[in-house]
């Protein structure tokens, strides 16, 4: 079978139409995977027993590939009666698998908070908690932004992997056009050209957003 | 079925898992050291070039990139094995990352140290490979530790090319009986078995490159 | 000028604010404070002052628990405190600190910095604690600053914004470490002028600093601390003038 050039161009608005469920994906795992890491590492740092238990929570999830994350909640959650659909299933994986990596960006976020403002903090009777989302949360904020944009990157790039749960992202958009047509060169090149076009695109973005939020951070 | 078993059952497909991890070894090693050093050096339309390469292994989801070779050089008339397809593939993307930390700490090193290796008369590659690189791979071996962390675990997608890793055996198994939680909680185990020593031994390195650093200052 | 408030002065009547007795604390294996006894009434100023490493910042810190002790009792406004107090954040409101690096919130603004235990801890409204805020702005007159962030701010501007913050939390106590170490000599003067302003309010205030002048002046009482203990406590005339321990004399020597 030759590659059939005018077959291929023939499918880049179906491949196209899928980018919007690419991003939304990115952007909502990104939003879970923040919020589980920073919830990591605030236990992380509770204390002996619940410290330990984190840490090995943490580097459990970046010892392990993310596509058998991926496969472990899906096939196993249904055996607990736990049923959802495949999107949120997904989406959870991202997030779980990136909680991991964003707990330690966090860590580092945290650790170059000087510990004046901890001690301030307490001194002016603030509660842990109130602590942490006032004056820890949002100075951690900053120190983040550009691991975080990297990884934002990282977990678009990530996203594909869900089309082995055939969630209709690019990857599962281009494999449903490949196994209606049963042609899979033209699917494959066509989805790794746009998706290569979307990645270098939003990593620029990216890196220009971070710009603007170093440079109004700057008072 | 008992849990070793499925183990062990799961751990017959660790020779492919480490084959590919060798191989792509093979391919990102070579390709980030002669990239990351021209990246380096390069300026102009010869550095956009490099750049362009680089970013084509880097930027695109290793998935979709395995994908792309797997069912789509055939029809470009190139035939290769699955095991090529997979080290290329997963090697070639580490390798784009690998580049980048390659470059990193060539540009992180003081400029005295060029200058220095020119006053002594050496020439241009005699200061890269005499003066320059001996101290760059210090800063670059956490990285590269990581990096090959990550093409551990990106291993588990040669099973979605017909390859018997881990992850296909872990799939043969819970298609031979249905024990999904059972399955899958191994083929975690298994995986952070295989990865958590290099993590271990990555933190390791980390840690004593960095009390040399300090050691030097000290004096 | 009035910058303290009612509850100061009732508190005055109960008489203790702080009660320090055989307190002992170690880092690791080293003994950084020796069976320490100190006592502080209400409306009383005590200088705390001594070569470097002599435990100063660690005994006040002790009173706020920012570091636990291992042995002794220490007692705030009739309550004690430790590791194992639960309601430690509780006890921490009604007694201020000011730090020598300021600690200003840098993402807060200056008003902001005031305001946010008050309404987060106290439960104040918002507007209420604004009110409150800019009061105590004008009393360390910078309430033109409100606005601001911290790094506008000068050093000496920042550690006054650091008092008025410690301030609208109406403490009993203030505890003062080094308050002007950090600072340059024209700005220590107008941080030494709001804090003399407030010892001659009636505030209780424990004050770590190497200003002597400013001790002369407005201290009850020296403390005098060396390896880890209390060495010599008098009123600032005997202290300065006539001290009875070699090493008061060696201390006053090199710092005069
Ligand atoms: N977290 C810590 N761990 C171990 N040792 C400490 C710690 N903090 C302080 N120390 C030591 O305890 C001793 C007392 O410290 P402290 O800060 O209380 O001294 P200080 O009297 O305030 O000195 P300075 O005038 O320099 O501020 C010093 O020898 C110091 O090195
Ligand atoms: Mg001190």
């Amino acid at each position: 079978m030759t590659f059939d050039f005018s077959f291929a161009l023939s499918i880049v608005p179906t491949i196209l139409a899928a980018m919007g469920m690419t991003i939304a994906v990115a952007i909502v795992s990104c939003f879970g995977a923040a919020l589980l890491g920073f919830l990591l590492e605030i236990l992380r740092r509770t204390g002996k027993p619940m410290g330990y238990l984190m840490r090995f929570v943490i580097d459990f999830i970046r010892s392990t590939p993310v596509l058998v994350q991926i496969y472990f909640l899906y096939f196993v959650l249904p055996f607990y009666g736990v049923t959802m659909p495949a999107l949120v299933v997904g989406v959870l994986a991202l997030s779980v698998y990136y909680s991991g990596y964003l707990a330690e960006v966090f860590k580092a976020g945290i650790d170059s908070i000087p510990s004046g403002q901890f001690e301030a903090a307490k001194a002016l009777g603030l509660t842990r908690i109130d602590a942490i989302v006032f004056v820890v949360a949002p100075q951690m904020l900053r120190n983040v932004a550009a691991p975080m944009g990297n990884y934002f990157v990282s977990l678009l790039k990530a996203t594909p992997y869900l089309a082995v749960i055939a969630v209709p992202e690019m990857l599962g958009a281009a494999m449903e056009v490949a196994s209606d047509t049963f042609r899979y060169a033209e699917p494959m090149v066509i989805v790794g050209i746009l998706f290569l076009i979307l990645a270098v695109t939003i990593a620029q973005f990216v890196r220009l957003l971070e710009q603007r939020l170093l440079a109004s951070a700057k008072r | 079925m008992s849990f070793l078993a499925i183990l062990a059952g799961i751990f017959e497909g660790f020779g492919v898992t480490a084959t590919i991890t060798f191989y792509g070894m093979l391919y990102a090693v070579p390709f980030a050291l002669v990239f990351g050093i021209l990246q380096h050096f390069t300026a102009g339309p010869a550095r956009v070039v490099v750049t362009s390469i680089i970013e084509f292994w880097r930027s695109s989801p290793v998935i979709i990139l395995l994908f792309v070779f797997y069912y789509s050089l055939p029809s470009f008339g190139i035939t290769l094995s699955g095991i090529t397809v997979g080290a290329m593939a997963l090697g070639l993307n580490i390798g784009g990352y690998g580049s980048q930390s390659v470059r990193a700490a060539l540009q992180a090193l003081d400029p005295g140290q060029v200058e220095a290796g020119r006053a002594l008369g050496l020439r241009r590659l005699q200061i890269l490979a005499l003066i320059e690189l001996p101290q760059a791979f210090k800063a670059m071996t956490p990285t590269f530790i990581n990096q090959f962390i990550q093409l551990i675990k990106g291993t588990a997608l040669v099973s979605l090319i017909t390859l018997t890793d881990m992850t296909f055996r872990a799939k043969e198994i819970s298609q031979l009986q249905y024990n999904p939680v059972g399955t899958y909680t191994a083929l975690l185990v298994a995986y952070f078995l295989v990865c958590y020593p290099a993590t271990i031994f990555g933190r390791w390195v980390e840690k004593r490159v960095s009390i040399e650093g300090r050691g030097q200052r000290d004096l | 000028m009035d910058m303290t408030s009612p509850q100061a002065a009732g508190a005055a009547q109960t008489d203790i604010a702080v009660e320090i007795t055989g307190l002992d604390k170690w880092y690791g294996s080293f003994h950084v404070l020796k069976d320490i006894g100190l006592s502080v009434r209400a409306g009383e100023q005590v200088v705390i002052c001594g070569p470097s490493g002599s435990g100063k910042s660690t005994l006040i810190r002790c009173i706020n628990q920012l570091e636990q002790h291992e042995r002794g009792r220490i007692m705030v406004n009739s309550r004690e405190v430790g590791p194992k107090v639960r309601d430690m954040h509780e006890i921490r409101r009604d007694v201020g600190m000011v730090f020598q690096h300021f600690n200003l919130f840098p993402h807060l603004t200056v008003l902001r910095n005031c305001t946010l235990a008050l309404t987060r801890a106290r439960g104040m409204a918002r507007r209420e604690a604004e009110a409150v805020a800019r009061h105590y702005l004008e009393r360390v007159r910078i309430p033109e600053k409100a606005d601001k962030y911290p790094s506008q701010l000068s050093g000496g501007q920042q550690q006054r914004v650091a008092i008025a913050r410690a301030l609208c939390m109406n403490p009993k106590v203030m505890l003062f470490d080094e308050p002007t170490s950090a600072l340059d000599p024209e700005m220590i003067k107008e941080v030494l002028e709001v804090m003399t302003r407030l010892a001659e309010d009636g505030m209780t205030m424990l004050c770590v600093t190497h200003e002597m002048g400013f001790a002369r002046k407005v201290a009850d009482r020296i403390v005098f601390m060396d390896g880890g203990c209390i060495v010599e406590e008098a009123p600032p005339a005997t202290f300065f003038d006539a001290p009875k321990t070699d090493r008061a004399r060696l201390f006053l020597s090199q710092i005069l």
